[in-house]
């Protein structure tokens, strides 16, 4: 009888134990502090192609040299991705076949409409079948980067060199984005 | 030749797969076998469990990950660390919790073959894929995996609060057989479960396109079910007591019901080796009071947004090109909430074993075959499974049983299952005159350090057990 209760202390006394003592080792959970989620997101921006009727009057036909647009970047005016964006590497690509240099003005302005920084270039003339290409990479990051923080809008100026009425060819954009954030 | 058959059950036991409640599968002597499987035999005439006490049941675990994996105490970055366990875990790794609490437990012997036992326990279950690629997607972006698929369908999950009502036969059939069935009653208090959930999210780079990438949604069709769980949102101001009354409220079959069933058997091959099968939970939920789906389909494609350079005086307005580009995606990319009824299926659990005793002696055990000879030792293995949306997960578990006494008992077991390959369990139970107590803890190695666990369960309760003769 004494060994019954006695096996039946040690069994019992032995398993409460081991699960008494049971614990987290060898971990910090306060390091949860420092966890951050660091995507690199690739985002197409704006595109489009010219040709030679977006520098004429739609109503005189009168040639216009110089062409604007303003694209609004809404997904930028944001507190959460402002305060995340830590990197923004910018890509423009233009490929001209319009037989005239074109410059060309990117700009990225504030909510307010100031002027943030732009990308400035000329676009050498081209031909059909040997568009002239030029690709131009803008990185922003340090303290650079509250530029593209404070950036919501892209502003795009055009003006062809030259040319006239009788102008012929086309000129395509592509731009895209690789922002860098921390959460 | 039997001289051999523990040899050969620790060979079986390296070549198995397991999980579930082992512990307490097939323990003769304790009514939580029943729960178990309903036609296993049993070495009672009665038993009362202490309300609240007579089970409480706990298990926690990861298949991918475990803490210490994330949260080492040492000298790298805590960043680095997840980006290593999200690049090794693969989204058909789970995290899964599981919690019963025995609120009334009884049965007796109805007759010299029948043995009826009933109660109320409530339950929790938890179960969740790894959503790897919404994870990496959220965690690294798209910029490492241009051309690349992100699936909506690795979000899947499950998860309810219930209370169950039960009441089952035990029956002997002959001396061979014993079958058992257990029917049930579900009342929900809580559920939200989204599962089946399709499309994808992709970045395309598109050479000779109109833009360096096409980013496109296809075929997404996600969709959360959710019941009990809109009211208790839109009660802001809601005190703890309130929430506890309402909950209590739903337990007592006042909100959603389901219906299911358990049913079992066991069968001596000789008098020494017996097999034994079950199916627990086979059953529906009826998801029909304070129901909220939250759906979200279609397909969207987009290269980017198009200036159209139009002639504007200084005073007009520029076209807004994000309003309607956000007018686009709302007409493609839908969402909708909805109050539609749904069901859905408990977690089927099934096991099968078998099992073979040595060291015959002759106790008052039995009921149902008194003063007959029964076995000191216990070899057997039992093969279970839980189905889950993906699919069934296994386990396999063999074990030694001892009885030390007519009032003592103890189980060692070794099992394999997609937590672990080294999971030791051990399960004792002891009877002071009528008053059973056990405890049963699987994955003690895990316990040394619940950190570097990638499971861990634990079951213990108290009752009143007669065998009268």
């Amino acid at each position: 009888m004494y060994n019954k209760k006695f096996i039946q202390l040690i069994f019992s006394g032995f398993l409460f134990s081991f699960l008494l003592t049971s614990c987290f080792k060898d971990v910090d959970f306060s390091q949860a502090e420092n966890l951050s989620m660091e995507p690199d997101l690739e985002v197409d921006l704006l595109y489009y192609k010219l040709n030679e009727l977006d520098f004429l009057d739609s109503e005189t036909s009168a040639y216009t040299p110089a062409i604007r647009d303003t694209v609004r970047l809404e997904f930028l005016d944001d507190d959460y991705i402002q305060d995340g964006l830590v990197y923004a590497a910018l890509r423009f690509k233009h490929e001209n076949v319009f037989p005239y240099e074109i410059n060309t003005n990117i700009r990225f302005l504030d909510k307010n409409g100031r002027n943030q920084f732009n990308v400035i270039y000329t676009i050498p003339e081209g031909f059909e079948g040997s568009p002239a290409v030029i690709d131009t990479l803008r990185v922003l990051e340090g303290d650079e980067i509250q530029k593209m923080r404070r950036s919501i809008q892209m502003v795009i100026d055009h003006e062809v060199i030259g040319g006239d009425e009788k102008l012929q060819g086309n000129l395509k954009f592509m731009s895209k984005g690789l922002f860098r954030f921390e959460f | 030749m039997w001289k051999f058959a523990p040899i050969l059950f620790l060979l079986f036991s390296l070549n198995g797969f397991c999980q579930n409640r082992p512990l307490l599968y097939g323990v003769d002597d304790l009514p939580q076998a029943l729960m178990q499987n309903p036609g296993t035999r049993i070495d009672f005439t009665r038993h009362f469990g202490v309300p609240f006490f007579s089970q409480i049941h706990f298990f926690a675990g990861s298949t991918g990950v475990s803490a210490y994996d994330i949260f080492a105490d040492e000298n790298t970055d805590i960043n680095d660390r997840v980006r290593r366990v999200m690049r090794d875990i693969t989204a058909g790794d789970y995290f899964s919790v599981n919690q019963q609490l025995e609120i009334l437990s009884m049965g007796w012997k109805l007759s010299d073959r029948i043995y009826f036992s009933a109660g109320i326990y409530q339950e929790a279950d938890v179960f969740a894929y790894f959503p790897k690629d919404p994870a990496v997607l959220a965690f690294e972006g798209n910029a490492d995996y241009i051309d690349q698929d992100f699936n909506f369908s690795d979000v899947s999950f499950t998860g309810e609060l219930l209370a169950v009502y039960h009441a089952g036969l035990n029956y002997k059939f002959d001396a061979k057989l014993t079958v058992g069935g257990r029917l049930k009653i579900y009342s929900g208090i809580f559920n939200a479960e989204s599962t089946g959930n399709e499309g994808v999210f992709r970045t395309v780079s598109t050479p000779g396109g109109p833009n360096f990438y096409r980013h496109e949604v296809r075929g997404l069709n996600v969709n959360v079910n959710t019941s009990g769980f809109a009211s208790l949102r839109d009660e802001e101001g809601m005190t703890v007591d309130e929430a506890v009354a309402e909950l209590m409220s739903r337990s007592l079959l006042g909100q959603n019901i389901g219906v299911g069933a358990d049913i079992g058997f066991n069968y001596r091959v000789t008098n020494q080796l017996s097999v034994g099968a079950s199916i627990q939970d086979l059953g529906l939920m009826f998801h029909q009071k304070d129901v909220e789906n939250y759906n979200y389909f279609g397909s969207f494609e987009t290269n980017g947004l198009t200036p159209l350079f139009p002639e504007l005086d200084g005073n007009e307005a520029t076209i807004p090109y994000w309003d309607i580009f956000e007018e686009r995606v709302d007409r493609n990319l839908n969402e909708e909430t909805t109050n539609n009824e749904y069901t859905t299926w408990r977690p089927l659990k099934y096991n099968a074993s078998f099992q073979f005793g040595t060291g015959m002696s002759i106790l008052p055990c039995d009921y149902l075959i008194s003063k007959k000879p029964r076995f000191m030792n216990i070899f057997g293995m039992l093969f279970s499974g839980v189905n889950r949306p993906k699919g069934p997960t296994y386990g396999v578990t063999a074990y030694w049983d001892r009885k030390v006494t007519d009032r003592l008992r103890f189980r060692v077991a070794y099992a394999v299952d997609e937590f672990s390959l080294t999971k030791l369990g051990f399960m004792m139970s002891s009877r002071i005159k009528n008053f059973n107590i056990y405890l049963a803890a699987n994955d003690i190695l895990g316990y040394t350090n619940l950190a570097k666990a990638n499971s861990a369960s634990l079951q213990l309760g108290m009752q009143f057990i007669f065998k009268d003769l």
